[in-house]
């Protein structure tokens, strides 16, 4: 039985970026990477771009196409596993090989949620979360469809800018009462869904789908809580994403809502190690574990899987919530806490004359909140403060000003940040002047 | 690797940076033209001001770069060789992705409806950037590791 140094299970985000930590460190151990789907890493986010035809089948790859020989991995493509036996150290894929490994890591991912819906089990329909579904999708839309999307989170409203940018006619179902209720607030929201419908996409909020109805192929018909009927040609269902954690569960790993993972992101059975959406991992700013489900989130976290793996005492920094997305035009970035849960919050907010939207939430004066609408340069200044856990006390009122920027910083601070953070240059600077003092004198 | 480090209490606050910054990034790399006739992009380098004081600032090519691990497409990358993080604006898609995360606020949308962003690239046909080599009263230092 072949043996690996270390044996990464899964093929994104997470699991990419404990591979690079990995070879940052150790250049020659033995390195196997099992990937479900056959393609090479590719970049999960970008497949309504590829519908919409704003990127192409090479701009989806994350990277080079040389990537895994540079790396030395030994690219186990379309190898799905199938169990991982954590005590012998062993794994078996679908195909009956079996492999052991000295260190192991999870990157499972997430799957889709499938809501319990009436007739839904019978029907077909997309979940758009694979470029094998957005090549789908682009075959299905060749001729101008009737859409229907259920949810209006990220993916659902990927979903329907791609089947819009068909030409599709598009109707998003949504149970809560505004458009990406989690990414954003009310008033980001209603800017959102109102750009959407100015382009033609149909948005129900507050309504549901309660019975579907399959007439053959994709076709078929929504039936939604107050009785309305929808007759759609093609379904997509969005309803959220839930960890993967069927192989960690047959490995025994302890789970609960997530893989749980320690900070060097090792799980509860020596030497296996998780990271992405599958795992649930320290938020900085709930304070607690959590699963940010975000591409961000899962690469930093195979970064330090990867970096503890390979040997360094690296622990993870801590995750956050946080959105970037752009509908028709209008750009609209968040981080933290945006829907602040009570009144011991404080909420800043600014409006500009040309529609912009800037919110900051504070609590016990430091920033755990911000979404930025419309003019979006620079806002990761107010994520990094909000990741920082920094007393905004002193720059409150500048937090949201146009101009906002380090220099309303103490100075100190700025210093550290922008001088002493330069590795130290500051004080090779210094002593090289001294030094120059020095000969003079 | 090189690196630009402002300092506040020599600059004057006359932007001749970020007109430098964009003139070197233009397609002519004329000042008239960059200004006058092409499509003008971005600057890559912000003059921060208030009252009195002011510095300029520009990607400081962190050493654990947030907008490297955030980047989606896999645009955002550091060379190998100089350390550098580079932006490829070929496999950028417009995410804002890096904007969200640029502790600096050192990176920006670049051009109207192309979706792609721009960020200091330290001149990489200079030996000195622009913006250093154009600041007139020494507020941009150009250090060398
Ligand atoms: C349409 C869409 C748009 C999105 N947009 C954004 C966005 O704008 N910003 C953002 O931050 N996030 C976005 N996301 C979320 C982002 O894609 C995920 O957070 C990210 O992909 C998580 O990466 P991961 O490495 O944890 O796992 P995943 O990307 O879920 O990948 C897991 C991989 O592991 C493989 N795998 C699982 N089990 C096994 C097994 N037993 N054996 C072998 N292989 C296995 C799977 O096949 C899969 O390839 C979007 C997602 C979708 C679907």
């Amino acid at each position: 039985m072949r043996k690996y140094d270390y044996v990464v299970v899964g093929n994104s985000a997470a699991a990419i970026n404990a591979c690079d930590a990995i070879r940052s460190l150790d250049p020659d151990g033995s390195l196997a990477l099992f990937g479900e789907e056959k393609r090479r890493c590719y970049s999960r986010p970008l497949i309504s771009y590829l519908v919409m035809g704003t990127v192409d089948e090479k701009g989806m790859y994350y990277r080079p196409p040389d990537y895994y020989r540079r790396r030395k991995i030994d690219f186990h493509a379309g190898s799905k596993v199938e169990a991982v036996d954590p005590e012998r150290r062993c794994l078996e894929t679908s195909d009956g090989e079996r492999y052991k490994w000295r260190r192991l890591l999870l990157a499972t991912g997430f799957r889709p949620f499938m809501p319990p819906v009436e007739g839904l089990e019978e029907a077909m329909y997309l979940t758009f979360v694979s470029w094998d579904d957005a090549r789908t999708m682009l075959r299905l839309t060749s001729r101008p469809l009737r859409s229907l999307v259920m949810g209006a989170g990220l993916i659902g409203m990927k979903a329907a800018e791609a089947l819009h940018s068909r030409g599709c006619e598009v109707v998003v179902v949504e149970r809560m009462d505004r458009v990406l209720p989690l990414a954003l607030d009310e008033t980001a929201s209603e800017m959102v869904a109102a750009r959407c419908r100015e382009s033609g996409i149909e948005i129900l909020t507050g309504r549901s789908v309660s019975r579907v109805a399959a007439r053959g192929g994709y076709r078929g018909t929504a039936v939604l809580d107050d009785g309305a009927e929808l007759d759609f040609d093609l379904l997509v269902v969005a309803v959220g994403v839930r960890p993967r954690t069927e192989l960690a569960e047959v490995a025994g790993l302890r789970c609960e809502g997530g893989i749980v993972v320690d900070e060097h992101q090792r799980t509860s059975e020596p030497d296996v190690y998780a990271a992405g959406d599958a795992v649930v991992a320290y938020d900085l700013v709930r304070g607690e574990p959590t699963v940010n489900a975000l591409w961000p989130v899962a690469a930093l976290q195979g970064k330090y899987a990867g970096l503890n793996m390979a040997g360094k005492e690296a622990p993870y920094p801590g995750g956050n919530s946080m959105n970037a997305v752009e509908f028709f035009g209008l750009p609209v970035l968040s981080a933290g806490v945006v829907n602040p849960p009570d009144a011991s919050y404080e909420v800043l907010i600014r409006r500009g004359e040309d529609g912009d939207y800037r919110k900051a939430v504070i609590r016990g004066d430091v920033l755990v909140g911000m979404l930025v609408a419309g003019k979006i340069e620079r806002a990761g200044i107010l994520t990094s403060l909000i990741q920082e856990r920094a007393n905004v006390r002193r720059i409150k009122g500048f937090l949201l000003e146009e101009g906002f920027g380090h220099i309303h910083f103490p100075r100190s601070m700025r210093e550290e940040r922008i001088v002493e953070a330069v590795a130290g240059l500051a004080k090779q600077e210094r002593e090289a002047r001294q030094e120059r003092e020095r000969r003079r004198r | 690797m090189k690196r630009i480090i402002p300092r506040e209490e020599y600059c004057i606050g006359c932007r001749l940076c970020e007109i430098h910054c964009i003139v070197q990034h233009s397609k002519s790399r004329n000042i008239i033209k960059a200004f006058k006739k092409e499509r003008r992009p971005a600057k890559r380098v912000e003059v921060e001001e208030h009252g009195h004081v002011s510095f300029a600032l520009q990607c400081r090519h962190c050493e654990e770069a947030p907008c490297i691990t955030a980047c989606l497409s896999g645009a955002m990358q550091r060379d190998g060789v100089s350390g550098v993080v580079v932006h490829d604006s070929q496999r950028c898609v417009g995410c804002w992705t890096c904007i969200l995360v640029c502790p600096y606020g050192a990176v920006r949308r670049d051009g109207e409806g192309k979706k792609v962003v721009g960020k200091c690239d330290l001149c990489p046909d200079l030996e000195v950037p622009a913006c250093v080599a154009n600041c007139p009263n020494e507020a941009l230092v150009l250090v060398e590791e």
